[in-house]
């Protein structure tokens, strides 16, 4: 029996009260909270989960969507596997910021290859009944912009924020796929295996 | 040799409930941190809780390839690896992750603008630290939770800052980190603190190492040390308030001649100690980093050493290496944690096949290598242990930290006063315990952590149910083995071959129900629980009783005990620290729990103290007995036991079959107590006895010991005999003589003590005196400030050889017996300060020769004088005679000078009394001699009225002495003008020759003016005319002669002078 459990950093980006901590929360916890302090900084949770019979621990990153906060939250976008560009369907002025955060993330992170990196857009706050961004519009900016996939969310009555999630270890694991370089995080073996080169464990 | 004792230093194991396998292990704070193999995620157990639970399991943000706990701050460092970059972070609050699902904060090092997270309460927090290069191992420093980490070619230092901040939220848990300078405890202890101290480091300096490269660093208290493969580096880094050290980098330069560079292609073997380190070819340059930091360090070499490959044999090149390196602090007993640095360092680091520990302060030094039986895998030094793992066992050995840290905490060490077995005393293994698979070891406090793992090489080790009997032959041969090894023949000694063949785990718990069942993986992490220094003192103690009785005189048994002596002192150590922790808790908070806490403590002190004293009672035992060059540590050792005498003398009281069997050591001790002046003395009982041991063992010294206070009660009569005996066998000495006249005394038989005394001439018995002060006077000899007690000899002396006794005292002070001091003591104790007392000064003026002294005896003499003068001088016995009349002062003491022919003058026959007379005679002849400072004793004079011609004639003295003649003139004139020629005649000479014609003449002539019928005051004009004539020219004779003049008076005295002047 030989299970590998990967080790996934999926950090949540997008401007300050979209929602971000409280998806996470919702995703981890299963709980919700009206009033949410902003967050300060970079955080961060693991969550262990099975997705298509791969064990894997995913560590979300949340960051502060504050401007101020940006040298806080910058130096940590290294490393992640995915990214989650979050929105507000009821404010279009977070829609519209979409394209900075991932410009900023393409950046700090120093992604080598951009086209290639998974990104999924997340618009929350899907039980508010004052629209401002609309689904079509938001499909499209993902489709112009590398074809992400996009989830409507509600970290209020937690409509679709597992699925959103699962979506992101999706991604990451097809590109795994093709690079190899996932961390295992435990190995339950007996006998040594010889192992690809990309591999950085002992 | 190395010794090998059979004591048991583990008490019991258990073994964690790890659900994967171990990867890496580390312990602090009493916590044990595993990391799953290539895991990422540290779960933390309770090492202070029986079957050690977990408390709390958090993930880390990469794969960690190296960590370490910092007590200071209670923060987790690592080094970690993620898409084949290195990080270096800190977890800080790692004790608030008890639900694996709470958000973990993650900052920059310095990023510490707000109370980020506070809002939450408390919550971990991870600390990124940015680093330029690939980190490859780290270290915290214990006693200011600094933090070094070394990287290719460069070690960099940050230090720790803590920042206080306001929790917002009161109501949640409060961190309990230990933190620097303000609590030490280890991070258990929850405080009701509400302010919160958050942590950050600050990057502070850069060290540049070109030509080494880290695989281990190590940081205490200033000292960065450095392991390489073969190399070891250790250097001081001080702060200094110099800026001038950074700008001129103390970059060694390594530019060696052209011809020396082969040699340098192959380092070989070298060991460079404290400042001559500099002289390593490794250069090492500062840049300092921080930058609100306004502190400069500068940089010093303390420890080089270098291993060539093939130094060792047994070990293949690849495998020769370095690890295990550690710096190591020990805090003195009576200094406290919090605020000092540590009274010492040590640092340690290992080869495969031999462990080195240095001495770091006060002087770097090698303390002890280890030459280990087997390969070494690992190491951990502690207070008392050097623990170290080869592939199968765990062993311990004996370290000398503790007689590092006695020495460098007392200074009577190594005195008479105070002994502790040497830092060199040879190291000795303990009993070692078997394991399978070791892989590696930590250790918190008493706790040894041990990893292992069956899936090693060695197949037949395996099968961990190999049934008890055969593992313990194993253990057997093993055991065997390693004393062949080390140089012993177990065969050739019943009591190792005893050993080998007792039950190992005597002692030996095993606490965890699972021990039985772990084969169902082939890892295992053990808690293996240390005895405490106390009980392993006691275990030694036992052992060394089997010794005591067979080989009281083995060297064994004196390393052994030595052994226990420097556990003991370890245990004290250890006993005052926690002590100091407890105050500072119980001062903190008024908790019952701390007060009971602090009382069981006492009891445990008092217990400690009790085996301290018992160990060196067994210790004196020892050196008392023998006969080698330590015996003299019988006397520091008896003493730190606080036996009394009797005691001693019981303990080493010999059997009547074996007469003259004292040891050497004993009777040093018993010499230096006899010689010491102690207020003790002996009962007349034990007196005899001491007398007779001394008689048997060194009679040479029976007078000395007679003299010794402690032996006042000692039976005279005995002694008598004992000393007529000695008179007999080796001769008659003064010295003796004195000694029996003494005890006559004592036997009250006055005509046999003069008798006695008669026997040798005073010159002689002055000498003996000499030979052996104590005769006279107790103490004397002894240290400056030493009480000094006249004997009964001397009192006896003082009615009936006063002369003898003042002579006798004045010897002992010339040859620095006694002080002046001291000596006035005596006389006051006496009751002789103003006659023999005054005799003593009298004769120490004649033979004195130092300024200061004579000073202070002239003073003191003056005073005496004037007090008999004025009869202020009651105390004084009327019917003590003087030793020294005037007379005989004049004539042998320079400081007494002859009286002036014009005293006769004034001087009466007869004074009141024959004292007074002699008073007189003795102060006029200080006035007239040149020693006596005349101002000194001026004010005391004053009292003196000069109605009387004698006080006149002091008073003349004095002024005359201070050149005040004129002024000495006139009152001459007004109070006996008879004295005045002879006054003139004999002060008025040489350069003084003028005042005749200048003061006298003119005085006279007014005066004869004024009563012209004054006979006195005419002759003496017509003397002075004579002289006046005599030393003038005419003409300015003619000039003197008053307007108003008879001619006829004045013209005998111009004719001579015109005469003289013609013929000249
Ligand atoms: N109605 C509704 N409110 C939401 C939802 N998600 C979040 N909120 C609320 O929106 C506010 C901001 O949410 P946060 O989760 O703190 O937003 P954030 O993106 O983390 O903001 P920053 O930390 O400042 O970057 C909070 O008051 C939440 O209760 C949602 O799905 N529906
Ligand atoms: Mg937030």
């Amino acid at each position: 029996m030989t299970t590998k459990t990967s080790l996934l950093k999926v950090i949540l980006l997008g401007d300050g009260g979209v929602g971000k901590s409280s998806l996470m929360n919702r995703y981890v916890t299963n709980k919700f909270d009206a009033h949410l302090f902003h967050t300060i900084g970079v955080e961060f949770l693991n969550k262990d989960l099975e997705v298509d019979g791969h064990q894997v621990t995913l560590q979300i990153w949340d960051t502060a969507g504050q401007e101020r906060f940006r040298s806080l939250r910058t130096p940590f976008y290294r490393g992640s596997d995915c990214c989650l560009l979050t929105f507000s369907v009821d404010d279009n002025q977070s829609f519209l910021n979409l394209g900075n955060w991932k410009k900023e993330f393409i950046y700090y992170a120093d992604v080598k290859e951009p086209e290639k990196f998974p990104f999924v857009v997340l618009g929350n706050k899907l039980d508010v009944a004052e629209r401002q961004v609309s689904t079509e519009e938001a499909r499209q900016w993902c489709q112009e912009n590398g074809d992400y996939n996009y989830y409507e969310t509600s970290a209020k009555d937690a409509t679709n924020v597992a699925v959103a999630f699962e979506e992101a270890v999706r991604r990451v694991l097809s590109m795994e796929e093709r690079t190899d370089h996932l961390i295992p995080t435990d190995t339950v073996k007996l006998h040594r295996k010889p192992r690809s080169a990309g591999t950085c464990c002992s | 040799m190395v010794h090998v004792y059979n004591c048991h230093p583990f008490s019991s194991q258990q073994i964690v409930q790890v659900e994967q396998e171990p990867g890496l292990v580390c312990c602090g704070g009493g916590a044990l941190f595993v990391v799953a193999k290539g895991g990422c995620k540290v779960d933390v157990y309770n090492l202070e809780k029986e079957g050690c639970p977990l408390i709390c399991r958090f993930a880390t943000m990469g794969a960690v390839r190296s960590f370490h706990h910092s007590k200071i701050g209670d923060y987790l460092v690592t080094i970690e690896e993620k898409n084949s970059a290195t990080y270096l972070r800190a977890y800080t609050n790692w004790r608030y992750q008890a639900e694996e699902k709470s958000r973990v904060g993650v900052r920059l090092l310095g990023h510490l603008l707000r109370g980020a997270s506070m809002w939450g309460g408390v919550q971990m927090e991870i600390i990124e630290i940015p680093l330029s290069d690939r980190p490859v191992a780290v270290a915290c420093c214990a006693v200011t939770g600094d933090l070094l980490v070394g990287c290719e070619n460069s070690l960099i230092l940050f230090t720790l800052r803590t920042q206080m901040q306001q929790n917002l939220h009161p109501s949640q848990q409060t961190l309990s980190s230990s933190l620097p300078k303000t609590q030490q405890n280890s991070g258990q202890s929850q405080t009701s603190n509400q302010n919160l101290f958050v942590l950050d480091f600050e990057r502070s300096v850069i060290l540049h190492l070109p030509k080494i490269t880290p695989k281990q660093v190590a940081l205490c208290a200033g000292f960065v040390a450095v392991q390489a493969e073969l190399e070891v580096l250790v250097l001081k880094l001080e702060e200094t308030s110099d800026a001038e050290t950074l700008e001129e980098p103390s970059n060694i330069s390594a530019d060696f001649p052209e011809d020396q560079v082969d040699f340098l292609l192959i380092p070989g073997h070298q060991e460079l100690l404290g400042d001559r380190a500099k002289d390593c070819d490794i250069c090492v340059s500062i840049e300092k980093t921080g930058l609100e930091d306004r502190r400069h360090y500068s940089l010093s070499y303390a420890l080089f050493r270098r291993f060539s490959p093939e130094y060792f044999q047994g070990c293949s090149v690849e495998e020769t290496q370095l690890h295990s390196l550690q710096l190591y602090p020990m805090f003195s007993s009576n200094q406290s944690v919090s605020v000092d640095e540590p009274a010492c360092v040590f640092c340690f680091f290992s080869l495969p096949t031999a462990g080195y520990l240095y001495s770091m302060k006060g002087g770097v030094e090698l303390l002890s290598a280890y030459l280990y039986p087997e390969k070494v895998l690992g190491a951990v030094l502690t207070d008392h242990l050097l623990h170290v793992i080869t592939k199968s066992a765990l062993q311990c050995f004996t370290v000398r930290c503790a007689a590092v840290a006695a020495r460098l905490e007392d200074p009577y060490i190594d005195t008479t006063m105070k002994a502790c077995p040497p830092c060199s005393l040879e190291v000795c293994a303990l009993r070692m315990q078997l394991f399978i698979g070791l892989q590696s070891l930590c250790i918190y406090g008493h706790h040894v952590v041990l990893h292992s793992t069956a899936d090693s090489e060695t197949p037949e080790q395996t099968g961990r149910s190999t049934p008890r009997k055969g593992r313990e032959l194993k253990e057997h041969n093993r055991l065997a083995g390693i004393f062949l090894a080390v140089g012993i023949d177990p065969a050739t000694s019943p009591a190792l071959e005893n050993l080998l063949s007792r039950p190992f785990l005597r002692k030996w718990t095993i606490s965890s129900p699972k021990e039985s069942s772990p084969s169902g993986h082939g890892w295992n992490l053990y808690v293996i629980d240390a005895v405490s220094p106390l009980a392993l003192y006691q275990e030694m103690d036992e052992y060394s009783q089997s010794y005591a009785e067979t080989n009281p005189q083995s060297h064994s048994l004196r390393h052994l005990l030595s052994e226990a002596h420097l556990l003991l002192r370890v245990a004290m150590l250890q006993m005052s620290t926690r002590q100091r922790a407890a105050e500072d808790e119980h001062s903190a908070s008024v908790q019952t729990g701390a007060r009971e806490g602090l009382a069981n403590m006492e009891m445990e002190r008092s217990e400690l103290e009790e085996a301290f004293r018992l160990n060196c009672v067994q210790l004196g035992d020892c050196f008392s007995r023998a006969s080698q060059k330590d015996c003299h540590l019988a006397l520091p050792y008896y003493r730190m036991s606080g036996l009394s005498v009797t005691d001693v003398l019981a303990r080493n009281r010999t059997l009547p079959s074996s007469p003259r069997a004292y040891g050497q050591g004993f009777l040093f001790y018993l010499k230096h107590f006899l010689l010491e002046e102690t207020e003790h003395s002996l009962t007349q009982e034990a007196a005899d006895e001491v007398i007779n041991i001394i008689n048997q063992s060194e009679p040479s010294m029976l007078v000395e010991v007679c003299c010794s206070p402690a032996m006042t009660n000692i039976s005279p009569d005995r002694t008598l005999r004992i000393l007529r005996h000695l008179e007999d066998t080796a001769g008659v000495s003064v010295p003796v003589t004195i000694a029996m006249a003494t005890m006559m005394l004592r036997l009250g038989d006055l005509p046999q003590f003069k008798q006695l005394m008669e026997r040798h001439a005073e010159m002689q018995l002055v000498y003996g005196f000499i030979e052996e002060p104590r005769l006279l006077l107790r103490g004397a000899g002894g240290s400056q400030r030493a009480s000094v007690h006249p004997t009964a000899l001397t009192r006896q002396m003082v009615t009936s050889h006063s002369g003898l006794l003042i002579a006798g005292m004045v010897a002992l002070y010339e040859n620095n017996k006694v002080q002046l001091e001291q000596a006035d003591d005596v006389f006051k104790e006496l009751g002789c300060q103003s006659s023999l007392q005054v005799d003593f000064w009298e004769a120490m003026l004649m033979a004195s020769s130092c300024d200061a002294v004579i000073e202070e005896l002239l003073f003191r003499l003056a005073s005496v004088y004037i007090d008999r003068l004025t009869n202020s001088d009651t105390g004084s016995s009327p019917e003590h005679k003087p030793l020294k009349s005037a007379e005989d002062l004049i004539n042998w003491s320079t400081h007494y000078g002859a009286l002036h022919p014009w005293l006769t003058v004034l001087n009466p026959a007869h004074m009141t009394s024959s004292q007074h007379q002699v008073a007189l005679h003795k102060l006029q002849a200080l006035l007239c001699g040149s020693s006596f400072s005349v101002d000194s004793v001026a004010p005391l004079l004053e009292r003196l009225s000069d109605e009387t011609l004698w006080g006149l004639s002091l008073h003349l003295l004095c002024d005359t002495r201070r050149g005040q003649y004129g002024r000495s003139m006139e009152k001459l004139l007004d109070k006996c003008p008879q004295a005045i020629i002879a006054y003139a005649n004999h002060q008025l000479q040489d350069k003084n020759m003028a005042l005749w014609w200048e003061k006298l003449l003119p005085e006279l002539c007014n005066r004869t003016r004024a009563s012209p019928d004054n006979t006195i005051l005419l002759a003496a004009l017509k003397e002075t005319l004579v002289v006046v004539a005599m030393e003038m020219s005419p003409a300015e004779f003619l000039e003197l002669i008053p307007d108003d003049g008879t001619a006829s008076y004045f013209l005998p005295h111009l004719l001579t002078c015109s005469q003289r002047h013609l013929l000249a």
